[in-house]
């Protein structure tokens, strides 16, 4: 059970009178004018429920909703030929629709709880409708973003969300097993930077059925090894390895490595391992990190830094961190000259009040906000790829982010420090110096906190610098990204630009000629093998699963490579947190089984054109756009014009 | 006279033989519904289309198309009067003249339909008032676009404006529509350009600079039983009750000037619903009063506020068979027995293209907030208010401090609630 903070508490007091005072106004009146009292009702559920602990409140009304008459006359009003299939349907429709749906949901609850008798449907039935329901909205269940979830107002979202968790709560997630434990899989899979979710999802689960598929995940995180069997809590855990002999523990060692590198999660008891490790054995440390040669090699020529750096960041509260600092010393982040001496910096120097404030207030008070921090910033610098946006509109920072914990880290620590020190930061922008300080709040003014630390702290200030370089382009007559581009992320994004959208009309320009160039510049049958040398930012029109226009959307094509079936793929970082999307027509990215590196997706390199708007390219490397294939022109063409483009003018 | 059929069958109505029996002229499902839960007979008489409905709901119903008056409305009352039924109450402006009518058959009293008549014309009206001695302001009746450029500069003449002053506007009103509707602001000649020919005749009255509020006032044997004072925050936008204390402040004199009213209109029983300009200096100016319930859901208001149901309470008025004892025991005491303050803002959307409906966060959030009744818009694109046009639903409101009520409806304005 979460406590809920005084904010909310008030929020949900004041929802929960304002419902109390619709259903009484609704279920007192006579009953030929209850119609024109449900709207109200509607609303008052839908702000009701998306309150934490909001469908708590409300289901207990949920066994009168029919007697009352809240589906009379609707197709809601019997419940036997409702059909679970259509409910995902509904739930992207409008406010008082899904607030009708979400009511009978708790009707069917109610019904298969045996709280309610209903002469059209038994309890299993509506035990096996809650089941299948689940079971096909369990990206609502599990809330992973996508473009077209941002663009509905959130609370819509939030009150399915809420009110699926409820009903799961309710009938168990035993129901849902499989689906969730694949949905764990995949999502792990891409090794995000946030967990939370996952792991939520897995406690559930274990909770539920001990023995399930489910297992592996759950042993991963709650008794990962022989001396954490009975989950016997982190002080328990310590006394544990005090007693054990050397090679007990380096038994313990290998087994956290294991859990470690297939699932990407570390458990609480690992930081403890670690930490006890570093007091007693630092030699067992690679073991117990999971280290190849070159994360050991990695460690040894910076063992001094290493060891701080868990001194300062890996707590039971922080475990992720272990699997942050795992990949920062494979990837090899610390022969970046800058990153360890910006490292050593980070770790003593001051962090300003309201930086502190921010941290305690979103993470909590259980470690210091430096911590926090610190943690974050060895994830950041060693999972580049599993930053997310959140539930944010802000691609573009996060994706910068990305970019420069991949391609520049020195320059990413410096912005870090000069926002955690100053409390701004500056960058130039054609030659004249902008800084966040003085700066309205763009895209992110209302930032949703459900971020790692790096984003949460530097966000606020890229988005606004962003913004302002939007302000400053938008007399040019001309798409904006071409000159921000490169000077918000840096000189190696490249100078050529192509966009096959006229930004007034919304027309499709010239497409021919676009896919043509992106092929001589990034195709290696086409551009003389080149690899992409710097990951470089692109942008993609987001389409629904049935290839409707969602939104422009920002990513960042990590390299193009045969794929292991033999076909060119494009390989592409998405900073939605959620790799896996289905844009229509057949195009579903894959986030592995396909070649990809954790945190990356991939698209066979036509599929990625159909949805391709605008891209970097080096304008002296020539390459051989004459040399595409008409016909494959042509079926990328009528991808995109029977996706995005649709009802577009098509050149 | 031709058959009538008559849906009162079937239901069981729990009524007390020795009240009144009363005919509802109009479709309102709030006064239906009030009237249901009464302890009164009832009868709803209304167009065609409600028949089935009612057939549905058991609601006792009869069939009746209220066009203009005709040879058939001594029909109807023959009807009513056959039924039972000791008197009928107007719901809407269309059904005051037939109310008159009828009642005048029902109550043996022919002075009533004359008596609505002057309530159907705002025009005629006005004259009674000032031959009662009421204060009205300057006004006139205009045949034709001639007539309004005309009253427009006379009025501007009298305020000793000189050639180029801005003018001070005029207003220009159908005779016989309830509210807000048909009501234009003119100030200048080009306005009058704009004023569609069918509109005409028209009631012209000067502008009056100053405070504008309704008074709803529950009559029986010639007395107030209940008067309610609502505030305007901004006309046309937004209503509360119980009013400001500033507003308050006047009572007695409102009270004194209902009294006028009642007197000069020789109003014996039922509810009226008057509307009033209170200059700087304290003068009471009449502007216009509707014989039947208010628009803008100012019963509903009443209701939240005080806990008494404002129809139940007409029923009560125009029921000569209601007992002294059950009025004083039916209405509450006025102001002081108020709960808290209930108001209501009806949005018009702000912008010209809006694509969905957002409640401001502001709104939502706030302690007084209570519901709204807006719908997600049909169309993208938003026709151009011409007069005072209609709002496309109301936010309700509900708190202790009036001050705070007043100052919130107002900030409403600065909202979009379509975006």
């Amino acid at each position: 059970m979460t406590t809920l903070s005084n904010d909310a508490r008030a929020a949900l007091d004041r929802s929960h009178k304002r419902f109390e005072r619709a259903w009484e106004r609704f279920s007192q009146a006579r009953p030929f004018a209850r119609a024109g009292h449900l709207p109200p009702l509607l609303d008052a559920s839908m702000s009701l429920l998306q309150q934490p602990g909001g469908v708590q409140r409300l289901y207990p009304h949920a066994i009168e909703f029919d007697a009352l008459g809240v589906f009379a006359g609707s197709d809601w009003s019997e419940p036997a030929a409702l059909r679970p299939e259509l409910v995902s349907g509904t739930f992207a429709g409008k406010a008082p629709i899904i607030a009708v749906e979400l009511l009978s949901e708790l009707r069917i609850l109610a019904i298969a709880e045996g709280l309610l008798d209903h002469p059209g449907m038994d309890a299993t039935q509506a035990r096996g409708f809650l089941e299948t329901l689940l079971a096909l909205n369990l990206a609502r269940l599990f809330p992973r973003h996508d473009e077209a979830d941002r663009t509905r107002p959130a609370q819509q979202t939030r009150a399915i969300t809420l009110t699926l968790q409820f009903i799961v709560e309710h009938i168990g997630y035993a129901s849902v097993l499989d689906a969730v434990v694949q949905e764990a899989e995949s999502m792990l899979a891409q090794r995000p930077i946030l967990v939370q979710t996952i792991c939520h999802m897995i406690a559930e689960l274990g909770r539920s059925e001990p023995e399930s598929r489910a297992k592996p995940l759950f042993d991963a995180l709650f008794r990962p090894s022989a001396a954490t069997a009975d989950d016997p809590g982190v002080a328990r855990y310590q006394a544990h390895l005090s007693a054990m002999t050397g090679e007990e523990i380096e038994a313990e060692a290998h087994t956290f490595a294991r859990h470690l590198s297939t699932t990407g999660l570390a458990s609480a008891y690992h930081a403890v391992l670690i930490r006890h490790l570093r007091g007693v054995a630092p030699t067992l440390l690679p073991i117990a990190l999971a280290l190849s040669s070159t994360g050991r090699d990695a460690m040894l020529s910076y063992q001094e830094l290493v060891l701080r750096l868990i001194d300062e960041a890996v707590y039971p509260e922080t475990a992720q961190a272990v699997y942050g600092l795992h990949a920062l010393l494979e990837r090899g982040a610390l022969y970046f000259p800058p990153v360890p001496r910006g490292l050593w910096r980070q770790i003593v120097h001051p962090i300003r009040k309201e930086v502190q404030i921010k941290l305690r207030e979103v993470y909590g008070p259980a470690k210091p906000p430096r911590v926090w921090l610190l943690s974050g910033l060895i994830q950041v610098l060693g999972q580049p790829l599993g930053i997310g946006q959140g539930d944010n509109p802000t691609c573009q920072s996060a994706r910068a982010l990305s970019l420069w914990a991949q391609s520049d880290p020195g320059y990413l620590l410096q912005l870090l420090l000069w926002a955690t020190r100053d409390g701004a930061i500056v960058m130039s922008f054609e030659g004249e110096a902008i800084s966040s300080k003085h700066l309205d709040a763009a895209l992110a003014g209302d930032l949703h906190t459900e971020l790692d630390p790096i984003s949460l702290i530097l966000v606020p200030h890229l988005d606004r610098i962003y913004g302002e370089m939007w302000r400053r382009v938008a007399d040019r007559g001309a798409d904006g990204h071409r000159w921000i581009n490169p000077e918000f992320h840096g000189w190696w994004v490249q100078r050529g630009f192509a966009i096959c959208v006229d930004i007034f009309s919304g027309a499709v320009i010239d497409f021919d000629a676009f896919i043509r160039r992106f092929h001589a510049n990034y195709h290696p049958y086409y551009n003389g093998n080149q690899p992409v040398i710097f990951p470089q930012p692109a942008g993609i029109a987001s389409t629904t699963p049935h290839g409707e226009f969602v939104g422009w959307h920002a990513i960042t094509i990590q390299r193009v490579g045969l794929g292991p079936s033999g076909e060119m793929r494009v390989y592409f970082n998405n900073p939605n947190n959620e790799g896996r999307q289905d844009w229509g027509g057949g195009v579903v990215t894959s986030v592995t089984g396909q070649g990809e590196i954790p945190g990356e997706s991939s698209l066979s390199f036509d599929q990625f054109c159909s949805r391709l708007y605008l891209f970097h390219y080096d304008p002296l490397e020539q390459g051989e756009p004459d040399a595409v294939d008409a016909q494959v022109l042509a079926e990328i063409a009528h991808a995109a014009a029977t996706s995005w483009a649709a009802g577009r003018a098509f050149n | 006279m031709s058959k009538v059929e008559l849906t009162v069958k079937g239901k069981k109505q729990d009524f007390d033989r020795s009240k009144g029996f009363i005919a509802l002229l109009g479709w309102s499902l709030n006064a239906i519904e009030a009237a249901d839960r009464f302890d009164r007979r009832y009868v709803v008489v209304a167009p065609h289309w409600a028949e089935e409905f009612c057939r549905e709901n058991e609601i006792p119903f009869i069939p009746w198309d209220f066009e203009r008056l005709n040879e058939r409305s001594f029909e109807i009352a023959q009807l009513l009067q056959d039924l039972g039924v000791d008197v009928c109450i107007p719901l809407y402006e269309e059904t005051v003249e037939w109310a008159g009518a009828i009642n005048s058959v029902l109550l043996d009293q022919p002075r009533l339909f004359g008596q609505a008549l002057l309530f159907r014309d705002k025009s005629l009206m006005k004259r009674r008032a000032q031959l009662g001695g009421i204060r009205v302001g300057i006004f006139e009746e205009a045949h034709d676009k001639g007539d309004v450029i005309r009253f427009l500069r006379r009025v501007n003449q009298t305020l000793l404006k000189l050639e180029g002053d801005p003018n001070d506007p005029i207003h220009m009103k159908a005779f016989d529509k309830a509210g807000c509707l048909g009501h234009r602001v003119i100030r200048t000649p080009d306005d009058v350009d704009n004023v569609p020919d069918h509109e005409f005749p028209a009631l012209l009255e000067s502008h009056l600079d100053g405070w504008e509020f309704a008074v709803e006032a529950w009559i029986h044997n010639g007395k107030i039983r209940f008067l309610n004072i609502s505030e305007y925050v901004t006309l046309g936008y937004s209503v509360f009750v119980p009013a400001t204390p500033e507003l308050e402040q006047y009572r007695d004199q409102i009270r004194g000037e209902i009294e006028k009213l009642i007197k000069t209109f020789d109003i014996d029983f039922g509810f009226i619903h008057p509307e009033y300009f209170v200059t700087k200096d304290n003068v009471m100016y009449f502007g216009e009063v509707a014989y039947r319930p208010p628009g803008f859901k100012v019963f509903e208001l009443l209701e939240r506020a005080y806990g008494f149901n404002a129809y139940q309470g007409m029923i009560l008025a125009f029921d000569p068979k209601s007992t002294e004892e059950e009025i004083e025991a039916f209405f509450p005491r006025e102001v002081v027995d108020a709960k808290g303050h209930a108001g209501c803002f009806g949005v018009y959307p702000r912008r010209r293209v809006v694509n969905e409906l957002q409640i401001p966060k502001e709104t939502e959030e706030h302690d007084y907030f209570e519901f709204h009744e807006l719908q997600p818009p049909l169309e993208q694109k938003v026709t151009k208010r011409n007069a005072f046009g209609t709002h496309w639903g109301l936010v309700y409101f509900f708190g202790d401090d009036a001050h705070r009520m007043r100052d919130l409806l107002k900030a409403q304005e600065e909202l979009d609630f379509y975006v």
